[in-house]
């Protein structure tokens, strides 16, 4: 019966909505932020582990065509499932979060990740929409969870008012492809776009708009405005996986938005065919969100800000990756997104950790760290230069599949600005190194972090180094997923 | 669509709905602006019933008057000081803003109606659409249904403790 | 005579007025006001694609529309009180804390 091997096909994300309603019948009494964490780790290493055989069916749509099921969608839900398990790592021994409200904390993240998973197949446009607001409207209350401090609920608000109002933009602009095509499926859109001539100003409008709700959630500019006071005011936990997890998730959505509704299928050399001219705005927006992140970074004073307009600079990198329409291109993409996700968890995870010690999280309060806990700076220097893109770390790895897959697709200009763009990285990243380096007079007293976080942060920084060198499985892992699949074809 | 009485309630609610969203940018009063949005919302579920949707007109009613607004209203009393009925709201510099609206209405407007590349109209005759949603819902738009739910539970479940009284742990 | 240009305009009319609402409204709940607006206008558009294409799809989607702005609402009202209970005003302006 169709409905039972449907829901065969979904079943992590079966598994995840059943994490979410335990931890959430276990609210009715005050419990341990370990005990909550815990039944969420098990839930999601469970539904970890049902993914795996899933991965191997052949391509095919479920539940109407509302959802497919690919090796692009597989390696996203997988992704997903895996870095949700680390940020809740992270949010473990957080001094920020403590006390009451274990349960709902783990809620509403466990929601945020089930709305990332369908958006990994989500292939009709209120799929696009639900899956947006699945993640964006308990990431509001996340970002405001912290209820005593005025910065959290501040960042709440903004959140809130620009993901509303960009969703709302796109809304309006995903109906008139409606009304164009007459059906909401991805297939349908590229099925009228294909054949008859269509009215390619109208398209255009709708793409705009829709790019609006897209930018916002990849924080992409001009749509990036939430996320300096986003990242700032919230939980740190949260804000590392909000830069991990949703972006990750918008851009998954995007592609296949673009890829699927809007390009034919794919010619000789997989190179898809874009109806429509809208690669030509990804790679002004990929260069946007460069210029604007990277010139910006350069006069932050508070580090969880700086972070966030390196997030805008790396969401321009991997459009780049978008505007190619290659399989080389997607290819690169998911390796970023795997590198970015073991970078920046070391970078918040260290921030968490100073944080934790000193209270603090401005840069200047970083002085003297050098002489307090040397293996901590140690870490924080390989993430930020792996950030920066330098060899051998996996950051420089992920960098050059860009620009190979830019160069590749002739989009010389764009990679050119890329690279520019990493070497003005380079110099904010090394400024909040040298800051730790700096004597601060007397401070003897050594850092003293909880072993958890240790241990964390010695995988990460491993990883750093060792997918940085040993590159290869990663990148057999991700040239496999690089494919989409579409319901009637291509 | 050809009669003159369908015509003239078509142009009744949509200037209904229209100038009471002119109240709700333009009053200086946040309460007149929410009683406003009531009006609004009423025409907008009136233009529902019109286009055939007779269900989605009473959700209209029932979920975003009768729970958003009534939502809104409750926003807007307990944020105002209202012993003081401090309720005026100023606005800002308001010429840059109505260029730019103008703008987007006129952009708009030539792409959707002006140019109006849409497919020729096929329109549904006007009947019932209960069963025919309640049967869309089960059946081809099965896992939306069934994912929003957990949407509204999250929300739910956020929004309490984000307004809990913070004394209390339980 | 009413045809989906009629429709339309009325969409397009409560579009901007939305977007006239957000640029102006310095209370975070007239903002919320003018994003109902712009939602509105969306489901409008597709409810009136439903009908004159002949497909019950968009109405679907509205629905769906409704509900999530029901949730989004609840979940921004409760954001605002958070803000009142510490700002003692939610006046976008002055909530404005987050710098570099």
């Amino acid at each position: 019966m169709a409905l039972l091997s449907d829901l065969q096909l979904l079943a992590p994300e079966l598994i995840v909505a059943g994490s979410l309603l335990l931890v959430l019948i276990l609210t009715c009494k005050p419990r341990s932020w370990n005990l909550m964490a815990g039944i969420s780790l098990a839930g999601l290493g469970i539904a970890l582990v049902a993914l795996v055989p899933l991965s191997g069916r052949a391509p095919q749509s479920a539940f109407s065509a509302m959802v497919v099921h690919d090796p692009f969608a597989s390696f996203c839900r997988a992704f997903f499932l895996v870095a949700t398990m680390l940020a809740i790592l992270l949010a473990l021994r957080s001094r920020e979060l403590q006390g009451p409200g274990a349960g709902e904390f783990f809620t509403l993240l466990l929601a945020v990740l089930l709305g990332m998973m369908l958006l990994a197949g989500a292939n009709h446009l209120l799929m696009v929409y639900l899956g947006l607001e699945l993640v964006s409207v308990p990431s509001y209350l996340l970002a405001g969870f912290l209820k005593r401090d005025r910065r959290s609920s501040e960042a709440a608000l903004k959140y809130v008012i620009y993901g509303a109002l960009s969703t709302g933009v796109m809304l309006y602009g995903l109906s008139l492809l409606y009304g164009l095509t007459g059906s909401g499926g991805f297939e349908a859109l590229r099925g009228h776009f294909s054949g008859s001539s269509f009215d390619a100003g109208l398209v255009g409008l709708a793409v705009v708009m829709a790019m609006a709700g897209f930018g916002y959630k990849i924080s992409s500019a001009p749509f990036h405005f939430w996320a300096p006071d986003v990242y700032q005011g919230a939980p740190t936990a949260f804000t590392a996986f909000l830069s991990v997890g949703p972006k990750a998730a918008g851009f998954a959505v995007l592609v296949r938005f673009f890829f699927s509704g809007l390009a034919a299928a794919p010619g000789p050399e997989g190179m898809l065919l874009p109806l429509a001219r809208w690669p030509a705005l990804i790679a002004v927006l990929a260069a946007l969100s460069m210029f604007v992140g990277n010139i910006a970074a350069l006069v932050q004073h508070n580090m969880k800000r700086l972070l966030a307009y390196s997030s805008i600079a790396h969401a321009g990198y991997m459009l780049m990756a978008v505007c190619l329409l290659t399989p080389t291109g997607l290819q690169a993409m998911l390796f970023y997104f795997v590198a970015y996700a073991i970078m920046n968890l070391g970078v918040f995870l260290v921030v968490i950790m100073i944080a934790n010690a000193t209270g603090s999280e401005e840069i200047d309060s970083y002085r003297g760290l050098w002489s307090r806990a040397p293996t901590l700076v140690a870490a924080m220097g390989l993430f930020l230069l792996s950030l920066a893109g330098i060899p051998p770390l996996v950051g420089f790895v992920g960098k050059f599949y860009l620009f190979k897959a830019a160069v590749a697709g002739e989009l010389y200009w764009l990679a050119v600005v890329a690279v520019v763009n990493s070497a003005i990285s380079l110099y904010y990243y090394v400024y909040v190194l040298r800051v730790m380096f700096i004597d601060a007079g007397a401070q003897p007293a050594p850092l003293r972090p909880p072993l958890l976080h240790s241990a964390l942060l010695a995988v990460l920084v491993i990883l750093t180094v060792a997918l940085g060198i040993f590159y290869g499985p990663l990148d057999a892992l991700t040239r496999a997923s690089a494919h989409l699949w579409v319901p009637g074809g291509g | 669509m050809e009669s003159t009485s369908y015509a003239l309630v078509f142009y009744g609610f949509s200037a209904l709905a229209l100038a009471a969203a002119a109240v709700v940018v333009f009053a200086r009063n946040i309460l007149y602006s929410a009683f406003a949005l009531l009006a609004t919302l009423f025409g907008i579920a009136a233009l529902y019933a019109m286009l055939g949707a007779d269900f989605l007109a009473a959700a209209q009613l029932v979920i975003y008057i009768g729970g958003i607004l009534v939502l809104i209203l409750f926003g807007v009393l307990l944020t105002q000081r209202v012993a003081h009925l401090h309720l005026r709201v100023t606005t800002r510099q308001a010429l840059p803003a109505l260029v730019a609206a103008a703008l987007v209405a006129l952009v708009l407007w030539v792409a959707l109606v002006q140019r109006a590349p849409w497919p020729a109209p096929t329109p549904r005759p006007m009947e019932p659409t209960t069963a025919a949603l309640g049967e869309a819902l089960l059946g081809k738009f099965l896992l939306p249904f069934e994912v929003v739910s957990i949407a509204l539970l999250a929300a739910l479940v956020g929004a309490v403790y984000l307004t809990r009284a913070p004394e209390r742990d339980r | 005579m009413i045809g989906l240009g009629h429709f339309l305009t009325v969409s397009v009319l409560l579009f901007a007025l939305g977007v006239l609402a957000i640029l102006l409204k310095r209370n975070a709940i007239g903002v919320l006001m003018g994003i109902e607006l712009i939602l509105n206008a969306a489901g409008l558009n597709f409810v009136a694609f439903s009908h004159f294409l002949g497909n019950l799809e968009g109405q679907v989607i509205t629905l769906f529309i409704i509900i999530l702005a029901a949730a989004e609402a609840a979940v921004a009202l409760a954001i605002v009180f958070s803000i009142y209970h510490g700002f003692e005003t939610v006046n976008v302006d002055q909530v404005d804390q987050l710098r570099g």
